[in-house]
């Protein structure tokens, strides 16, 4: 008891635009804007890739502050990643990847900030596992 | 040649297995002649193994987990009356037969039992649901399920050749590394688990794109029906976490394959890593089964109490709360392995805070039921028991979930009567209730009530008298697995249990006997209408069966209930919507690639278990030949023409006009 007479592949409605796309239905980037973005990915992570090297080598700054700056370097490493070949923007067909990356973040999060925590707190309360084993013998 | 493999792996001594396995086998033949004789081969290589129809993979991955229900049943029978004979007696199974039973019994009922039958009814179910003609990808759907078949095949494989492990379902070092566990039990675990692990992270991939994607127009997030959102939820958390699984069992197999250290007692490993990290998967993975299993009931509670479901949105709502907060309680697994106050604190009340979003749900249920018109249908029946039955499984795991209690009830019967009161009240009764309620859609024809009605009570009261003994017998100070027993009090408790397994097989009894009754009768119960309990999401808009592209013209939704706001603008006209414009459909074309790669999957998990090194290689590159063979394919869609689909459509509608008239006449509808 349907009544609308389209087959989403051919539904051209103002939602297009805006809404997300099916798998395979989103609108033909061209080419060009595809290489484009990809060549300028690509050379914002090799600068940030070579600075790095360069920097763990160098005394261009304060050596305690190496630590610091390639921590910034490899954020900004993921940024580009997530901008240029992930193609995660600000656009309205984004939310499912931005939420997708969020949820995945906090998975991560909590996953490893858990074990970190509930191993931590293990050694602190038991003697070490090769120790206990002696004792048990 | 044959790497450790030799004759002393059939179980020549052992009556038990040899004989069971002799049955399978001789089964197994017997159903392969009748294929064979029947010429059914053609049939089932072109309409079901190569099938990429969501339907279709749905309904194969329900019949690998009732098949495997039934064996991991066989095993709890065994547990049960092995351990009532085993009081200050030998019982009838040795030690290192009783360990590799409920060893399988737990992997089997968890990973091969109840993890298809869920997958099967968000396959099934998620597309007929949205609107939408198949999943997002249709091939990469039957690869997963032939993966998880080839996991469920290597367990039992293990049956005949060789052993399974003996460690308990999660295979904890020390006890599963090499040091202590020599022999291929343990690997069988692990590569069964680890293959069908893929699987089950595909189709999580699967569902969750089709559900971000893949909706017909009109059918925006907050009209979806329950069921979806707790497939959504449930397929998150397996793309969260069975990675973690599979990390997890990597590192083991590492352990155990090339004398690595990650979980061994010496040279700086830890086991209690491998405790966190397989919990960090196993506290999510109940809830991998649970969720769609509150969706199925929340569809049957609306369905038969002829009203919306109560608070929608706080059920969605509450379904997302329990998506987050079940990946930041896992620790209470392990509370007694040694973590200070202020963890055992944080998880405790965590723990606690869950059931909250459980209890919303409980809520909403009851108060969809209050001043409805209940029908106390088959499916209705499961749900109210249903109801009952996880309320006390709750209640026992708040009381688990505060760690001063759970010092004493940790590894207690008391634990196991409480994990199997939320399974099997939660779980096992939805699946149930859930195939009662879409049998008539997958098969057009409904089963058969009265065998139905039986069915449930003798499942139901079986569960109380097997499993109430158990919350007592924890209490008493009894622990889990034990295979022999010298305390004299426990006798009276042990022997009620098995009195309460003897009403479950009963219980099993009434559902065969209700599908073979139902196939005979198969003609007065079929369904015609397509709509056999008065639906209200789109499932039930279209024929039973559905054709295999589900919708002849996408449906465009405007409401919450699609269905029953369509079918009440049919009442209300007195007519169905004017006949749309066909066009032609594009369907994916059948890929053997899933069968294929499953079949070198096996080969390869069964070559690494033993050791076999050449063919684990040769069938490891065959498996990856066929991805490479399908990806450079150039045709994967057909074109359904226009005439079958009007004609189908057409006979889809004449049937609605009949049902419409029935439904005018009633006045079934306010």
């Amino acid at each position: 008891m349907s009544n609308l007479e389209s087959d989403p592949h051919l539904y051209t409605g103002v939602l297009d635009d805006r809404e997300d796309h099916a798998p395979g239905d989103a609108p033909e980037e061209s080419a060009g804007h595809w290489v484009r973005n990809a060549n300028i990915g690509l050379g914002f992570s090799i600068v940030l890739t070579v600075a790095s090297f360069l920097l763990a080598g160098s005394n261009a700054i304060y050596a305690p502050a190496i630590p610091v700056a390639l921590i910034v370097l490899a954020i900004a490493q993921m940024g580009v990643h997530l901008v240029f070949f992930l193609h995660i923007t600000t656009g309205p067909d984004n939310t499912n990847n931005i939420l997708a990356l969020a949820f995945g973040t906090l998975v991560v999060f909590l996953i490893v900030v858990g074990s970190i925590w509930i191993m931590a707190n293990l050694s602190d309360n038991m003697m070490p596992t090769g120790q206990l084993m002696q004792m048990q013998r | 040649m044959l790497g450790k493999l030799d004759l002393s792996a059939i179980p020549l001594s052992q009556p038990i297995p040899l004989i069971t396995s002799f049955v399978v086998i001789l089964i197994a033949v017997a159903v392969l002649i009748l294929i064979t004789a029947k010429g059914w081969w053609p049939y089932l290589w072109h309409e079901w193994i190569t099938s990429v129809d969501h339907k279709r993979i749905g309904v194969m991955y329900c019949l690998l987990g009732v098949v495997m229900l039934i064996r991991g049943f066989a095993d709890a029978i065994m547990m049960r009356t092995h351990q009532a004979l085993a009081i200050d007696a030998p019982g009838y199974l040795p030690p290192e037969h009783y360990d590799q039973v409920f060893t399988a019994h737990g992997t089997i009922m968890i990973l091969f039992g109840a993890m298809p039958l869920v997958l099967g009814f968000m396959n099934f179910l998620v597309p007929l649901q949205l609107g939408v003609r198949d999943v997002a990808f249709p091939t990469f759907n039957s690869v997963g399920f032939w993966l998880t078949a080839s996991g469920a095949l290597l367990v039992n494989v293990s049956l005949f050749v060789g052993e399974f492990a003996r460690t308990g379902w999660l295979p904890y070092p020390p006890l599963s590394e090499t040091t202590y566990t020599p022999g291929v039990g343990v690997d069988y675990y692990l590569w069964a688990v680890q293959i069908s692990g893929v699987g089950t992270l595909i189709t999580g991939i699967n569902i969750v794109t089709t559900v971000l994607k893949m909706r017909c127009p009109g059918m925006s997030f907050l009209r979806m029906p329950v069921f979806c959102w707790t497939a959504l939820a449930s397929c998150m958390l397996i793309v969260a976490t069975f990675p973690i699984l599979s990390a997890t069992l990597a590192m083991l197999t590492l352990d155990r394959y090339l004398g690595w250290h990650y979980f061994t007692n010496t040279a700086g490993g830890n086991p209690m890593m491998f405790v966190n990290l397989v919990w960090a998967w196993g506290h999510p993975e109940v809830y991998i089964l649970v969720l769609p299993a509150f969706g199925i009931f929340s569809e049957i509670f609306s369905t038969f109490s002829g009203k919306p479901l109560f608070g929608y949105r706080s059920m969605v709502a509450a379904t997302l709360f329990i998506c987050i907060v079940s990946m930041m309680v896992w620790l209470h697994h392990f509370f007694t392995m040694g973590a200070g106050p202020a963890v055992n604190t944080f998880f405790g009340i965590s723990s606690s805070i869950i059931a909250v979003g459980t209890g919303v749900k409980i809520y909403n249920w009851i108060f969809t039921m209050y001043g409805g018109r209940v029908r106390f249908e088959v499916p209705m029946l499961w749900s109210m028991g249903f109801i009952f039955t996880f309320i006390i499984g709750g209640l026992t795991g708040v009381l688990l979930a505060i760690p001063p209690a759970d010092f004493v009830t940790h590894n207690s019967m008391f634990l196991v009567a409480h994990f199997h009161n939320v399974i099997i009240g939660g779980v096992v009764f939805g699946i149930f209730a859930g195939l009662e309620f879409w049998f008539p859609k997958a098969f057009g024809f409904r089963l058969h009530e009265g065998w139905g009605k039986v069915a449930f009570w003798f499942a139901f009261i079986g569960f109380w008298v097997t499993f109430t003994p158990l919350y007592v017998l924890g209490l008493l100070g009894m622990t889990r697995r034990l295979q022999h027993i010298n305390i004299e009090a426990w006798r009276p408790w042990l022997y009620i249990s098995v009195i309460g397994v003897g009403i479950l097989i009963l219980g099993v009894i009434s559902q065969v006997m209700q599908l073979v009754v139902s196939i005979r009768d198969r003609e007065t119960l079929r369904d015609v209408t397509g709509d056999p309990w008065d639906g209200r999401s789109l499932e039930w808009a279209t024929p039973s069966p559905p054709p295999f592209f589900n919708f002849a013209v996408m449906p465009n939704v405007e409401g919450e209930e699609a269905y029953w706001g369509i079918k009440l603008r049919a009442v209300e006209t007195q007519q169905l919507s004017p006949e749309p414009k066909y066009e032609p459909i594009h369907m994916p074309v059948n890929s053997p690639v899933g069968f294929f790669t499953a079949f070198f999957t096996t080969v390869f998990g069964f070559a690494m278990v033993w050791y076999i090194w050449w063919l684990a290689s040769v069938a490891l590159v065959a498996a990856f030949v066929g991805f490479v063979v399908f990806a450079w394919r150039d045709i994967h869609e057909f074109e359904v023409p226009i005439e079958q689909v009007a004609s189908v459509d057409r006979a889809r509608r004449a049937a609605r006009e009949a049902l419409l008239e029935k439904l005018t006449r009633q006045e079934v509808l306010p």
